[in-house]
């Protein structure tokens, strides 16, 4: 594995700060506003480790949401939530037949987040400007604005936001958006052991992620495609593109994903133009009654 | 890669799988009763201002006490609605940063500023007509009134249905599936829920007899998109929603009670007399504004319910109901 030259400059353990454009390093880019940003989640190579679950609270001061075991195989973290920004999925798909599977026998992992939609809804349904687009293309809340209506919570089709019981306020995955403006990778993606989280320019991930496709089908993983590219599965109805993808081997559902999600903002105009047709009309209805002679 | 918006191909069709049954999007964190009622008073104050601006403009003096009603009627929204809306935040006292921004993507900021103008409209209305009824050198103010009914009559259209667009704007199955449907039902119970309001103390024969008219209207209406909701969700898939006790409440007490019952009861008292009779008008327009209230909760409910449903929300997000 090649390394950036940079790295050679801070071989000390101890370091006095924070190392200047950091990304540089881990990523070998650096990170500048402008850009779009996002996530490639390759779950083929997710080992269900959790580092990005761990990563995440520690990085963002986040609280435990609960102890203890749900049954549901190795997903003891249950759900995305105000706390838990990062959610590895455990689905134990397949017993195992005498024939050799040709890859990764009956296990499938995926580490969840939030998808940072190119029309995302949470944004769009914000009624107080709390939910902001940033200059990586990210989205995030800002919490000295949200006063915690909720109405990003329903308004997200991948059930991602929600509003702390604790603080009254709606949170959910920032894309680390204080470490982008400080020059380094995501805590998420820094932490993953085999690079199943991949963080970078969309573009650039796109490309990758094909390449990625290909390699995985002439392997013989016939199955294998991509959720949240532009208008395929999970970036349906209006919502264009995910900057957080994902590599399936399954179908979305298998992964407590839509397959055809929508942006609600479509269904502004109809409902808003039919509900004042209604009135209009029963108001033309109430003017003929009233006129009528006695 | 497979094409398409379908993963399919290699990995076949949805077989109504899903991640432990646990739930796909969020319910959303409303507390039903309190928006609900919310719901239910902008449709009664929207459509009751309407309803008076409407009588003032074609009877003028003759239905004097009746409009006054409805100015008075209107002060719902503005009040107690607030309030509901600003108890339900999780952080009340940030509630004025909804005034920071305006956003056609959000019926919830729409809703802010359609429920801004018809407060300062209303209470505009309201108070040039009360004062102008009580102090004899201040009649002019009428025609002040009567200004400025117009701006809060419209508001009160929009006031009064733009909370089906706000409940349709959202990734919850049952809401997002009938947008149209929803918008009507809401939109013709408020006018039912107006006049039904309005009629109630009405001693006037004529003037109560056309309300009843428009209430049994706007009834017919609300049962039509009502019908034609059900449909969709039948189509869709999220008709399973309505199994529950949620979905129940929405149909006995919303349809059942504050629909058909008032149907029946404002054509009898249509049909079988000259005179309007007080007590079959009187138990209609209660049976109407209680069903509206719980057709409102209901709705609400039922949605939640439909959220907590994997099979209900990943069925609804299948390619076909794009």
């Amino acid at each position: 594995m090649e390394m950036h030259p940079r790295v050679l400059d801070y071989t000390h353990s101890d370091l006095d700060g924070v190392i200047p454009d950091e990304a540089e390093l881990t990523t070998g880019f650096r990170i500048v506003p402008g850009s779009s940003y996002g996530f490639f989640t390759d779950t083929t190579v997710c080992i269900g480790c959790k580092a990005c679950e761990v990563a995440c609270k520690e990085w963002n001061n986040l609280p435990a949401d609960h102890l203890g075991l749900t049954g549901d195989s190795y997903d003891n973290t249950g759900a995305l939530s105000a706390n838990t920004w990062r959610h590895v999925n455990f689905i134990e798909s397949a017993v195992r037949t005498d024939l050799e599977q040709p890859f990764q026998s009956g296990w499938l992992m995926m580490s969840d987040v939030c998808k940072h939609c190119h029309n995302a809804p949470c944004l769009e349904a914000c009624p107080t400007g709390a939910l902001f687009r940033t200059e990586f293309d990210t989205v995030v809340v800002q919490q000295d604005i949200c006063n915690g209506c909720g109405y990003c919570v329903p308004a997200c089709p991948f059930g991602v936001v929600d509003v702390s019981t604790l603080d009254g306020k709606a949170h959910k995955c920032t894309l680390c958006y204080d470490r982008l403006k400080g020059g380094l990778e995501p805590a998420c993606a820094k932490a993953c052991p085999t690079d199943s989280i991949q963080f970078g320019e969309i573009s650039e991930l796109h490309l990758r992620a094909h390449q990625r496709v290909t390699e995985l089908q002439e392997a013989g993983v016939a199955s294998a495609y991509l959720y949240g590219m532009p208008d395929g599965p999970g970036a349906t109805g209006g919502l264009e593109h995910l900057n957080a993808f994902f590599l399936l081997t399954a179908r979305p559902e298998v992964y407590n994903l839509p397959t055809a999600p929508t942006r609600p903002a479509n269904r502004v105009v109809p409902s808003l133009a039919a509900g004042l047709a209604a009135v209009a009309g029963l108001a033309l209805a109430a003017v003929a009654i009233f006129s009528r002679a006695q | 890669m497979p094409e398409g918006i379908d993963p399919g191909g290699e990995l076949g069709g949805w077989n109504g799988r899903t991640y432990y049954g646990r739930p796909q999007v969020k319910p959303a964190p409303f507390e039903n009763s309190v928006v609900g009622s919310y719901v239910f008073l902008a449709g009664l104050s929207g459509a009751a201002q309407l309803l008076a601006g409407l009588l003032d403009l074609t009877r003028g003096p003759a239905a004097e006490r009746t409009v006054r009603r409805g100015r008075l009627l209107s002060l719902l929204a503005p009040t107690i609605g607030s309030a509901c809306l600003i108890f339900d935040l999780h952080t009340p006292k940030r509630f004025y940063n909804m005034l920071r921004v305006a956003k056609g993507t959000s019926p919830m900021s729409i809703g802010t500023w359609i429920l801004m103008g018809f407060s300062g409209s209303s209470l505009l209305t309201t108070a040039a007509h009360l004062v102008s009824d009580r102090v004899p050198g201040l009649r002019w103010l009428r025609s002040v009134a009567r200004v400025a009914q117009v701006p809060a009559a419209a508001a009160g259209a929009g006031l009064s249905t733009y909370t089906a667009s706000l409940l349709s704007a959202t990734s919850t199955p049952l809401w997002a599936a009938a947008p149209k449907g929803l918008a009507v039902r809401f939109g013709a119970s408020a006018v039912a829920s107006g006049a039904a309001a309005l009629g109630l103390g009405e001693r006037r024969s004529r003037t109560g007899r056309d309300l009843d008219s428009i209430a049994v209207a706007a009834l017919a209406v609300e049962l039509a998109a009502t019908l034609a909701s059900e449909e969709r969700y039948r189509a869709t898939g999220v008709d399973r929603a309505l199994d529950s006790a949620a979905g129940k409440a929405d149909q006995l007490a919303g349809t059942g009670f504050g629909v058909v019952l008032p149907l029946g009861l404002y054509t009898a008292s249509l049909l079988l007399s000259r005179r309007r009779s007080r007590t079959l008008t009187t138990a209609a327009a209660l049976a109407v504004l209680g069903g509206g209230l719980a057709m409102r909760i209901g709705v609400m409910a039922a949605g939640d319910e439909s959220a907590r449903r994997p099979e209900i929300s990943m069925g609804f997000a299948q390619p076909e109901n794009l």
